[in-house]
């Protein structure tokens, strides 16, 4: 049975990965699965410089999903090198960093820095993070910023190049065009959908930012139909994200033409969701006589 | 998985008691447990409680209705099974001789009847000021009087005890006794009341945060603290802390 994949040059051991933001480094995932079985660990969004991240109420929960205002708090490359990577290296765990720089500069820096570091599978580029040289407006809401991003970090990323796409803008395929023809290995799709909450007992915001990231099973239909366009119309490898928890919404996304999936906001609900999809998986495989998962990619695309 | 022993009992108005069948591991005075209320993905994410005793395998939880998931709970029966993670968090210290000054508020009391079992077993003296808004709401009082030393419960309305808030109290009882430490759990506006106190004292307090947790486990960083160390992640460097580290400002 072969249930590994490739995106670009690299080889993932199976399909199932962890979102970014949702499994923190590695180390606390460990303590409920052997994180070397996953197909991949995206880890938390990285900066040059440790973030502390936005200040207030930072989560909430909605209707079949949650709200987040992280703000991007990460330990900083530093200490990511010295502190976090040997012990995903020492795990065995497949990892692929997200960068997340808020100028082009940082970014290209990131990247260049990380492309050198053993142990380092593929980069994730986060586009949805403000460009502050850019009034702030995040990278991948527009096309002409976007381009300049990825074609800047193209030619410093000597590993597999994922760039991550955000949903909040009117086609997202237009943008894996754009991953593709700037040299992007393949594209994460989906980030969270901006979202709000209004307090009603305080007449503001709830959330210091005002707005916030929408994200878990209220987001998987949208999701599903992004991807599924984007199979249809662009030839470039897709890691699929949004609302995904259990087998049966794996297989539904890799139906739907994605070559492997991440688990996110359900991995901060169950911990041992990401394992469980990867035993289940076996399991469908098993019973159903696949003996590729290739098989199963994008069968919804060709019925 | 875990499985109700017998069916929630209100313990006080709005306070229900669940009392789990535990295979776990043992918890410790000040961790938590993190349930998922319901199989569906609404309500989707875990809600945290704190031990409120753990003996011969039985784990026991105080649960204030207060929305839609710790109404969810009241509502099990004997029998059923839970999916529940834990033990988590770091716990209270538990010191071994010498006085403790225990402080509760409301809910927050729940964790602190642990403690003062393991405190007694160690040799500590425990006194105990257990605040809560009216006489209706508070629950065990029995079962922390069998353990304390010395109880004073205290209420917003001077329903039952003394009337008060436990802040107004404390100088009081911090000047009837000398205590090598205080221990406090309950709204994040008293516990930085408490804190100030202690400060103002030179004692040593270790307070257990409420804040709003994601993950319960560390991975979201949603429940994250300010403190003058940097930020700290509730569930996992807490949910008991050094009160004096905390920039209470942070949690308003
Ligand atoms: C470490 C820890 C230990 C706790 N121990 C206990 C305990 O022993 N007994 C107990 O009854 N409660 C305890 N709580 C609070 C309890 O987790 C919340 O009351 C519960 O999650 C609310 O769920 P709900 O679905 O009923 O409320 P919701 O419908 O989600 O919300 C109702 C109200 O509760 C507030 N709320 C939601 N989640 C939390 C939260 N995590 N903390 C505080 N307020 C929240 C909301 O802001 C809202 O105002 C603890 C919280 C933490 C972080
Ligand atoms: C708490 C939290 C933190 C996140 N942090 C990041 C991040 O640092 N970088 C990033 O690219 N995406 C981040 N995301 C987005 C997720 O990786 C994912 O794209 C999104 O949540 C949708 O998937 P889900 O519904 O499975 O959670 C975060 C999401 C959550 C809920």
């Amino acid at each position: 049975m072969n249930t590994s994949v490739s995106i670009g040059s690299l080889t993932l051991r199976n399909p199932v990965t962890v979102a970014s933001g949702t499994a923190g480094y590695g180390e606390e995932l460990s303590g409920y699965c052997d994180i070397a079985r996953l197909g991949a660990i995206f880890t938390k969004g990285l900066s040059i410089e440790p973030r502390p991240g936005n200040r207030g109420p930072r989560i909430l929960e909605t209707p079949s999903g949650m709200l987040n205002s992280i703000g991007l708090e990460n330990v900083g490359i530093g200490k990511f090198l010295s502190q976090k990577m040997p012990f995903l290296r020492e795990k065995g765990a497949t990892v692929i960093p997200n960068v997340a720089g808020h100028s082009v500069d940082e970014n290209v820096e990131l990247c260049r820095v990380l492309s050198e570091t053993p142990g380092v599978a593929a980069l994730e580029l986060n586009v949805s993070c403000p460009n502050v040289k850019e009034g702030g407006m995040a990278f991948g809401r527009s096309v002409p910023t976007f381009t300049a991003l990825v074609t800047a970090v193209r030619k410093v990323a000597t590993v597999p190049l994922i760039v991550k796409l955000s949903p909040n803008v009117t086609d997202v395929t237009e943008f894996a065009r754009a991953a593709k023809d700037c040299g992007a290995d393949a594209v994460s799709a989906v980030n969270t959908f901006l979202g709000m909450k209004i307090d009603i007992r305080k007449g503001k915001p709830h959330f210091l930012n005002k707005v916030a990231g929408l994200s878990g099973p209220a987001i998987r239909p949208i999701a599903l139909r992004i991807v599924y366009e984007m199979c249809a119309r662009v030839d470039i490898p897709v890691i699929a994200i949004g609302g995904i928890g259990s087998i049966e919404d794996v297989l539904e996304f890799l139906m739907a033409g994605a070559c492997a999936v991440s688990i996110g906001t359900m991995t901060l609900v169950d911990p041992r969701a990401p394992i469980s999809c990867v035993e289940r998986l076996e399991d469908y495989m098993h019973t159903t006589g696949v003996s590729d998962v290739r098989e199963i990619i994008g069968r919804a695309q060709t019925a | 998985m875990a499985q109700l022993i017998a069916d929630p009992r209100e313990v006080a108005r709005g306070h229900h008691e669940l009392a789990f069948a535990w295979d776990g591991a043992a918890p410790l005075p000040g961790q938590f447990i993190s349930i998922k209320v319901n199989e569906g993905s609404d309500p989707l994410i875990r809600r945290p409680f704190s031990v409120y005793d753990f003996r011969e395998g039985v784990l026991r939880i105080v649960v204030k209705s207060v929305g839609r998931g710790t109404r969810e709970l009241s509502r099990y029966a004997k029998g059923d099974a839970l999916d529940v993670l834990g033990p988590l968090g770091r716990g209270f210290s538990v010191r071994e001789g010498g006085s403790v000054l225990l402080v509760g508020g409301g809910v927050g009391n729940a964790p602190l009847y642990f403690l003062a079992r393991a405190l007694v077993a160690k040799g500590t003296a425990v006194t105990c000021v257990y605040g809560s808004r009216d006489a209706g709401q508070v629950y065990l009082s029995h079962e922390f009087l069998e353990v304390c030393d010395r109880l004073v419960i205290t209420t917003d309305d001077g329903s039952a005890g003394q009337q008060g808030t436990v802040a107004d109290l404390l100088p009081g009882v911090l000047d009837g006794g000398a205590f090598d430490m205080i221990c406090t759990c309950g709204p994040a506006l008293m516990m930085k009341a408490v804190t100030e106190i202690a400060v103002s004292r030179k004692v040593p307090v270790e307070v257990s945060l409420e804040n709003y947790f994601g993950c319960g486990v560390g991975l979201c960083y949603g429940c994250t603290v300010d403190t003058v160390n940097g930020n700290r992640r509730a569930c996992v460097d807490g949910p008991v802390m050094d009160g004096s580290v905390i920039r209470w400002d942070s949690l308003d």
